[in-house]
């Protein structure tokens, strides 16, 4: 090639990225994309991240899934938006009795969305139907609070003799084994929406599977909206369902829902103005929240999840509680969630996080390094590089993989240990956890319901979720001393004392609180952050009057109009 | 030729059978099940789950029954989608990997023969440095970095084009272009080399002097020599397009079966599996066979029977 004919050529790429690149300049906007609704003021386009196994309430395991359920079916409580405190929804009021075990709803006349009455016979059904071994539920242990719910998912007890009776079409008894002060809270979960009787009837007699009654072609749901269509794994259309008891608070006319997996993905679309609300189930990419973070429609809020190392206590050197405690001594938190997770999680030594349904905190040192040193002399590796081998698991992703070499550096810096990563597909880290065939393994758990029990049960003997091998009598009898206690401050003191005498063993080394992050278009409204994550559609609407000008949107928590609702 | 062909596809039974044999052994060997999960299932609902699926019987007796399906077109029931069969799946994601792969295709011949061809009729000018250096910066590039490059220019800054999605016809330009230019830079290099080798052949030169127009000479005599070489890489191409999108159907969200052959193997979905990787190897062995008898067609000089 002339040298002319080159630096021409070279000259013309050149000026073609140039221009590619001012393209690209970003306009300085306090808002991340759109502004203004690409649809209609009575619709909303919303990312639910994946396919969701099961629609299924009796069924249903995942987030995905219960997202659908929440909004397409109601309880006999709905979780208050903002506060997550159980309101009144299919049943209007209960009454509760002394030893706290009995609990009697009284139902308003309410309907299914094809115009049947909705009666106290459904929710029986869709109990019964949780327990039953036939249905093989993955939550099937959510109905073990139940009287006999145990006892029939093994087989032992007909499904029957469930403590769960009609008494008449609109009263509801529910016998509990213990006087359980969350129920009411649980109450609202997934798991306990009833389940159309009438509609498997139907479909038995018409011959069709009645695994498939969650189809947009068969379901018959109580909630504030309905399927009209299902494209597998692309999107979900619901429309308001007119037969809701509620339907008057109800504002929007339609969501659509996409399944879009990767957290990118879904933050393109929702910069083009494909969605509103890229969900409450989409974390947002972790090298994105530096820069998000100046955005007027980023927000943050807490989520009941607690990020934890279990500890096989029973593998030598681990099986020494003061190896244990210095390990998690030398864990510096806050600089773990400052340079490594950056999505604004709060660095906890504690298993329950401050501050659950009136719970206080335990704030054991979230770092202190001189301790662990001293407790690792004491278990009698004073330079720590006699210590056996350890080795480290967790399972593919490159969020656990950078918490994990970050560990493994402050270990190898503060106590002078050798940790072995060991990075292992899913599955096979699942088996191994199962078969107990680690030494420490990365562990997340999202409490199902606001009380700090749902923490705490993790580390009782008989607890299937339990691996860390570490069983205790005494912490045992704690936790079932606390449920039996019909007082809630008492109750919650007994809760902190067995936390405290666990992680004084240190059977799992607890290293954050999760938190959400969210993407919400300024012009969305009836949106508050929770720690459970739970946004329902009903209180969803869009602002019409909304003007980019406008700049008074602080948090999700505090939304600029109110919202009535119902008690 | 008919015969030809018959024998072939006889041929490819024993194939598809090994094939079963060996992915049915191997999804089987993996460590976990697809019930494990991080909360436990009590033990009496996890042996209903597998007792469902048939996962309580021995292997040999599954893998018959297994077999006995598959002959009748059933390919079982998803673990993942319990409400899906794999038939239903694959049904739903093949046409779309499918539309995707022929977008892909079109705009990979449509670039990479042009570019070839253009590289080699104007040989060591700027127009062959540009084409050559496109390619090459097209075969080097990979998807993941050209689709998000793609989305930031076109549909994030530029609003043309939506982000991801399917749906409509615009849904399917940045996917296809992204999933088809690394195959259009190999085509335009061979396709460049395929002319090369023909423009100095004793044909060509009687053509040039007989007088016959440049561009009949490019057309007519040219073209259909150079583009064998084209057309042997087609067929592995085309099956790599339909097998190899997983990248792109992540990224732009594309609800194909790309995704499917990597999350049913990590989901330890064993009917999905084994039904994409039937369905995979079935193409593949099919696009070779199509590709032998074009080859016939197209050059006289290879008898294909």
């Amino acid at each position: 090639m002339h040298k002319t004919t080159f630096q021409s050529y070279v000259v013309f790429v050149l000026t073609f990225i140039t221009v590619l690149a001012t393209g690209c300049q970003q306009q300085s906007s306090p808002y991340f994309g759109t502004v203004k609704p690409r649809h209609g003021p009575k619709e909303i386009w919303i990312n639910n991240s994946s396919e969701p196994e099961w629609l299924d309430p009796g069924r249903c395991s995942d987030s995905t899934g219960g997202e659908i359920i929440w909004n397409t079916f109601e309880g006999l409580v709905q979780a208050h938006p903002a506060t997550l405190k159980p309101l009144p929804a299919i049943a209007t009021h209960w009454d509760i009795s002394d030893d706290g075990r009995v609990y009697r709803f009284y139902l308003r006349p309410s309907f299914w969305s094809d115009g049947h009455p909705l009666t106290a016979d459904d929710f029986v059904f869709a109990l019964r139907r949780l327990v039953d071994p036939q249905t093989g539920s993955k939550y099937a242990s959510n109905g073990f609070i139940f009287k006999k719910g145990l006892a029939i998912s093994r087989g032992e007890a007909a499904v029957n003799s469930l403590g769960v009776r009609a008494l008449d079409s609109r009263t509801l008894e529910i016998e509990l084994v213990d006087p359980l002060p969350y129920f009411l809270n649980f109450l609202s979960f997934y798991s306990f929406m009833p389940i159309p009787q009438h509609l498997f009837q139907n479909l038995q007699e018409r011959g069709i599977d009645q695994d498939l009654w969650t189809r947009p072609e068969h379901v018959v749901c109580n909630g504030a909206f309905q399927m009209t269509d299902w494209q597998f794994r692309q999107h979900m259309t619901f429309e308001k369902n007119m037969k809701y008891w509620d339907a008057d608070s109800v504002k929007l006319d339609r969501v659509r829902v996409a399944m879009v997996e990767s957290s990118t993905t879904a933050m393109n679309m929702y910069v083009a103005g494909e969605f509103d609300w890229p969900g409450g189930s989409t974390s947002l990419p972790a090298e994105f929240m530096d820069h998000l973070e100046s955005y007027k429609d980023f927000h943050r809020h807490p989520y009941l999840g607690v990020y934890f190392y279990w500890i096989n206590t029973t593998k030598p050197p681990l099986d020494d509680p003061l190896v244990r405690r210095a390990l998690s001594l030398a864990i510096d938190r806050d600089s773990l969630v400052k340079h490594v997770t950056r999505g604004g999680q709060i660095g906890s030594s504690d298993l329950v996080p401050d501050g659950l349904a009136g719970y206080e905190g335990l704030y054991l040192p979230v770092y202190d390094p001189a301790e662990a040193r001293r407790l690792l002399a004491e278990a009698g590796y004073p330079t720590g590089q006699d210590l056996p081998e350890v080795t480290l698991s967790f399972n593919t992703s490159e969020g656990h993989k950078q918490v994990a070499e970050a560990i493994q550096a402050m270990w190898q810096q503060e106590l002078g240990i050798t940790v072995e990563l060991e990075n292992q597909e899913w599955k096979v880290f699942l088996a191994n956890a199962e078969q107990m065939n680690f030494q420490i393994s990365r562990m997340g758990w999202i409490g199902d319901y606001a009380d700090p029990y749902t923490f705490l049960e993790l580390l009782t003997s008989d607890c299937g979720n339990n691996h860390s091998n570490w069983s205790s009598k005494t912490y045992d009898a704690l936790l079932e001393q606390a449920n039996q206690h019909n007082d809630p401050e008492e109750r919650l003191k007994i809760l902190r004392k067995a936390e405290a005498f666990a992680l004084a063993e240190q059977p799992l080394i607890p290293l954050y609180v999760y938190t959400r992050t969210q993407l919400i278009k300024p012009y969305v409204q009836g949106i508050w952050g929770n720690h459970q994550d739970r946004h329902p559609w009903k209180y969803m609407w869009i602002d019409e009057s909304f003007e980019p000008g406008e700049e008074n949107i602080e948090s999700v928590n505090t939304p600029r109009k109110a919202i009535q609702v119902h008690k | 030729m008919i015969r030809l062909l018959l024998r072939r596809l006889l041929e490819l039974v024993p194939t598809v059978l090994v094939i079963v044999v060996a992915s049915f052994a191997l999804v089987r060997l993996a460590p976990g099940s697809p019930f494990s999960s991080e909360k436990e299932i009590p033990a009496e609902i996890r042996q209903k789950l597998e007792a469902k699926y048939g996962f309580d019987k021995p292997l040999p007796e599954q893998f018959v029954r297994y077999l006995g399906n598959l002959l009748k077109g059933d390919l079982g029931l998803s673990t993942k989608y319990p409400q899906r069969t794999v038939n239903e799946i694959i049904a739903n994601g093949f046409p779309v990997s499918l539309t995707l792969a022929a977008v892909a295709l079109l705009w990979s011949l449509l670039v990479g023969i042009t570019a070839g061809i253009i590289g080699a009729i104007r040989q060591n000018t700027v127009w062959d440095y540009t084409a050559m250096t496109a390619a090459l910066v097209g075969i080097s590039v990979p998807s993941f970095v050209l689709g998000p490059l793609l989305v930031l220019v076109v549909s994030l800054r530029l609003h043309m084009l939506p982000p991801a999605g399917w749906g409509d016809w615009h849904h399917v330009i940045l996917p296809g272009l992204t999933l088809g230019t690394i195959y259009a830079g190999s085509i335009a290099r061979l396709m460049r080399g395929g002319m090369l080798d023909v423009v100095r052949s004793d044909f060509i030169r009687t053509a040039r002097a007989k007088g016959v127009a440049e561009w009949t000479i490019v057309w007519r005599h040219m073209f259909p020599t150079a583009i064998l070489p084209v057309v042997s890489y087609l067929g592995p191409a085309i099956a790599s397009m339909l097998t190899g999108s997983v990248v792109v159907e992540k990224i732009f969200n594309v609800p194909g079966i790309g995704p499917y052959f990597v999350d049913a193997a990590f989901n330890r979905d064993y009917f999905l599996v084994m039904g994409i990787v039937l369905l995979y190897a079935f193409f593949l062995l099919l696009l070779n066979l199509v590709v032998d008898v074009l080859y016939g067609f197209l050059d006289p000089r290879v008898d294909v029977s």
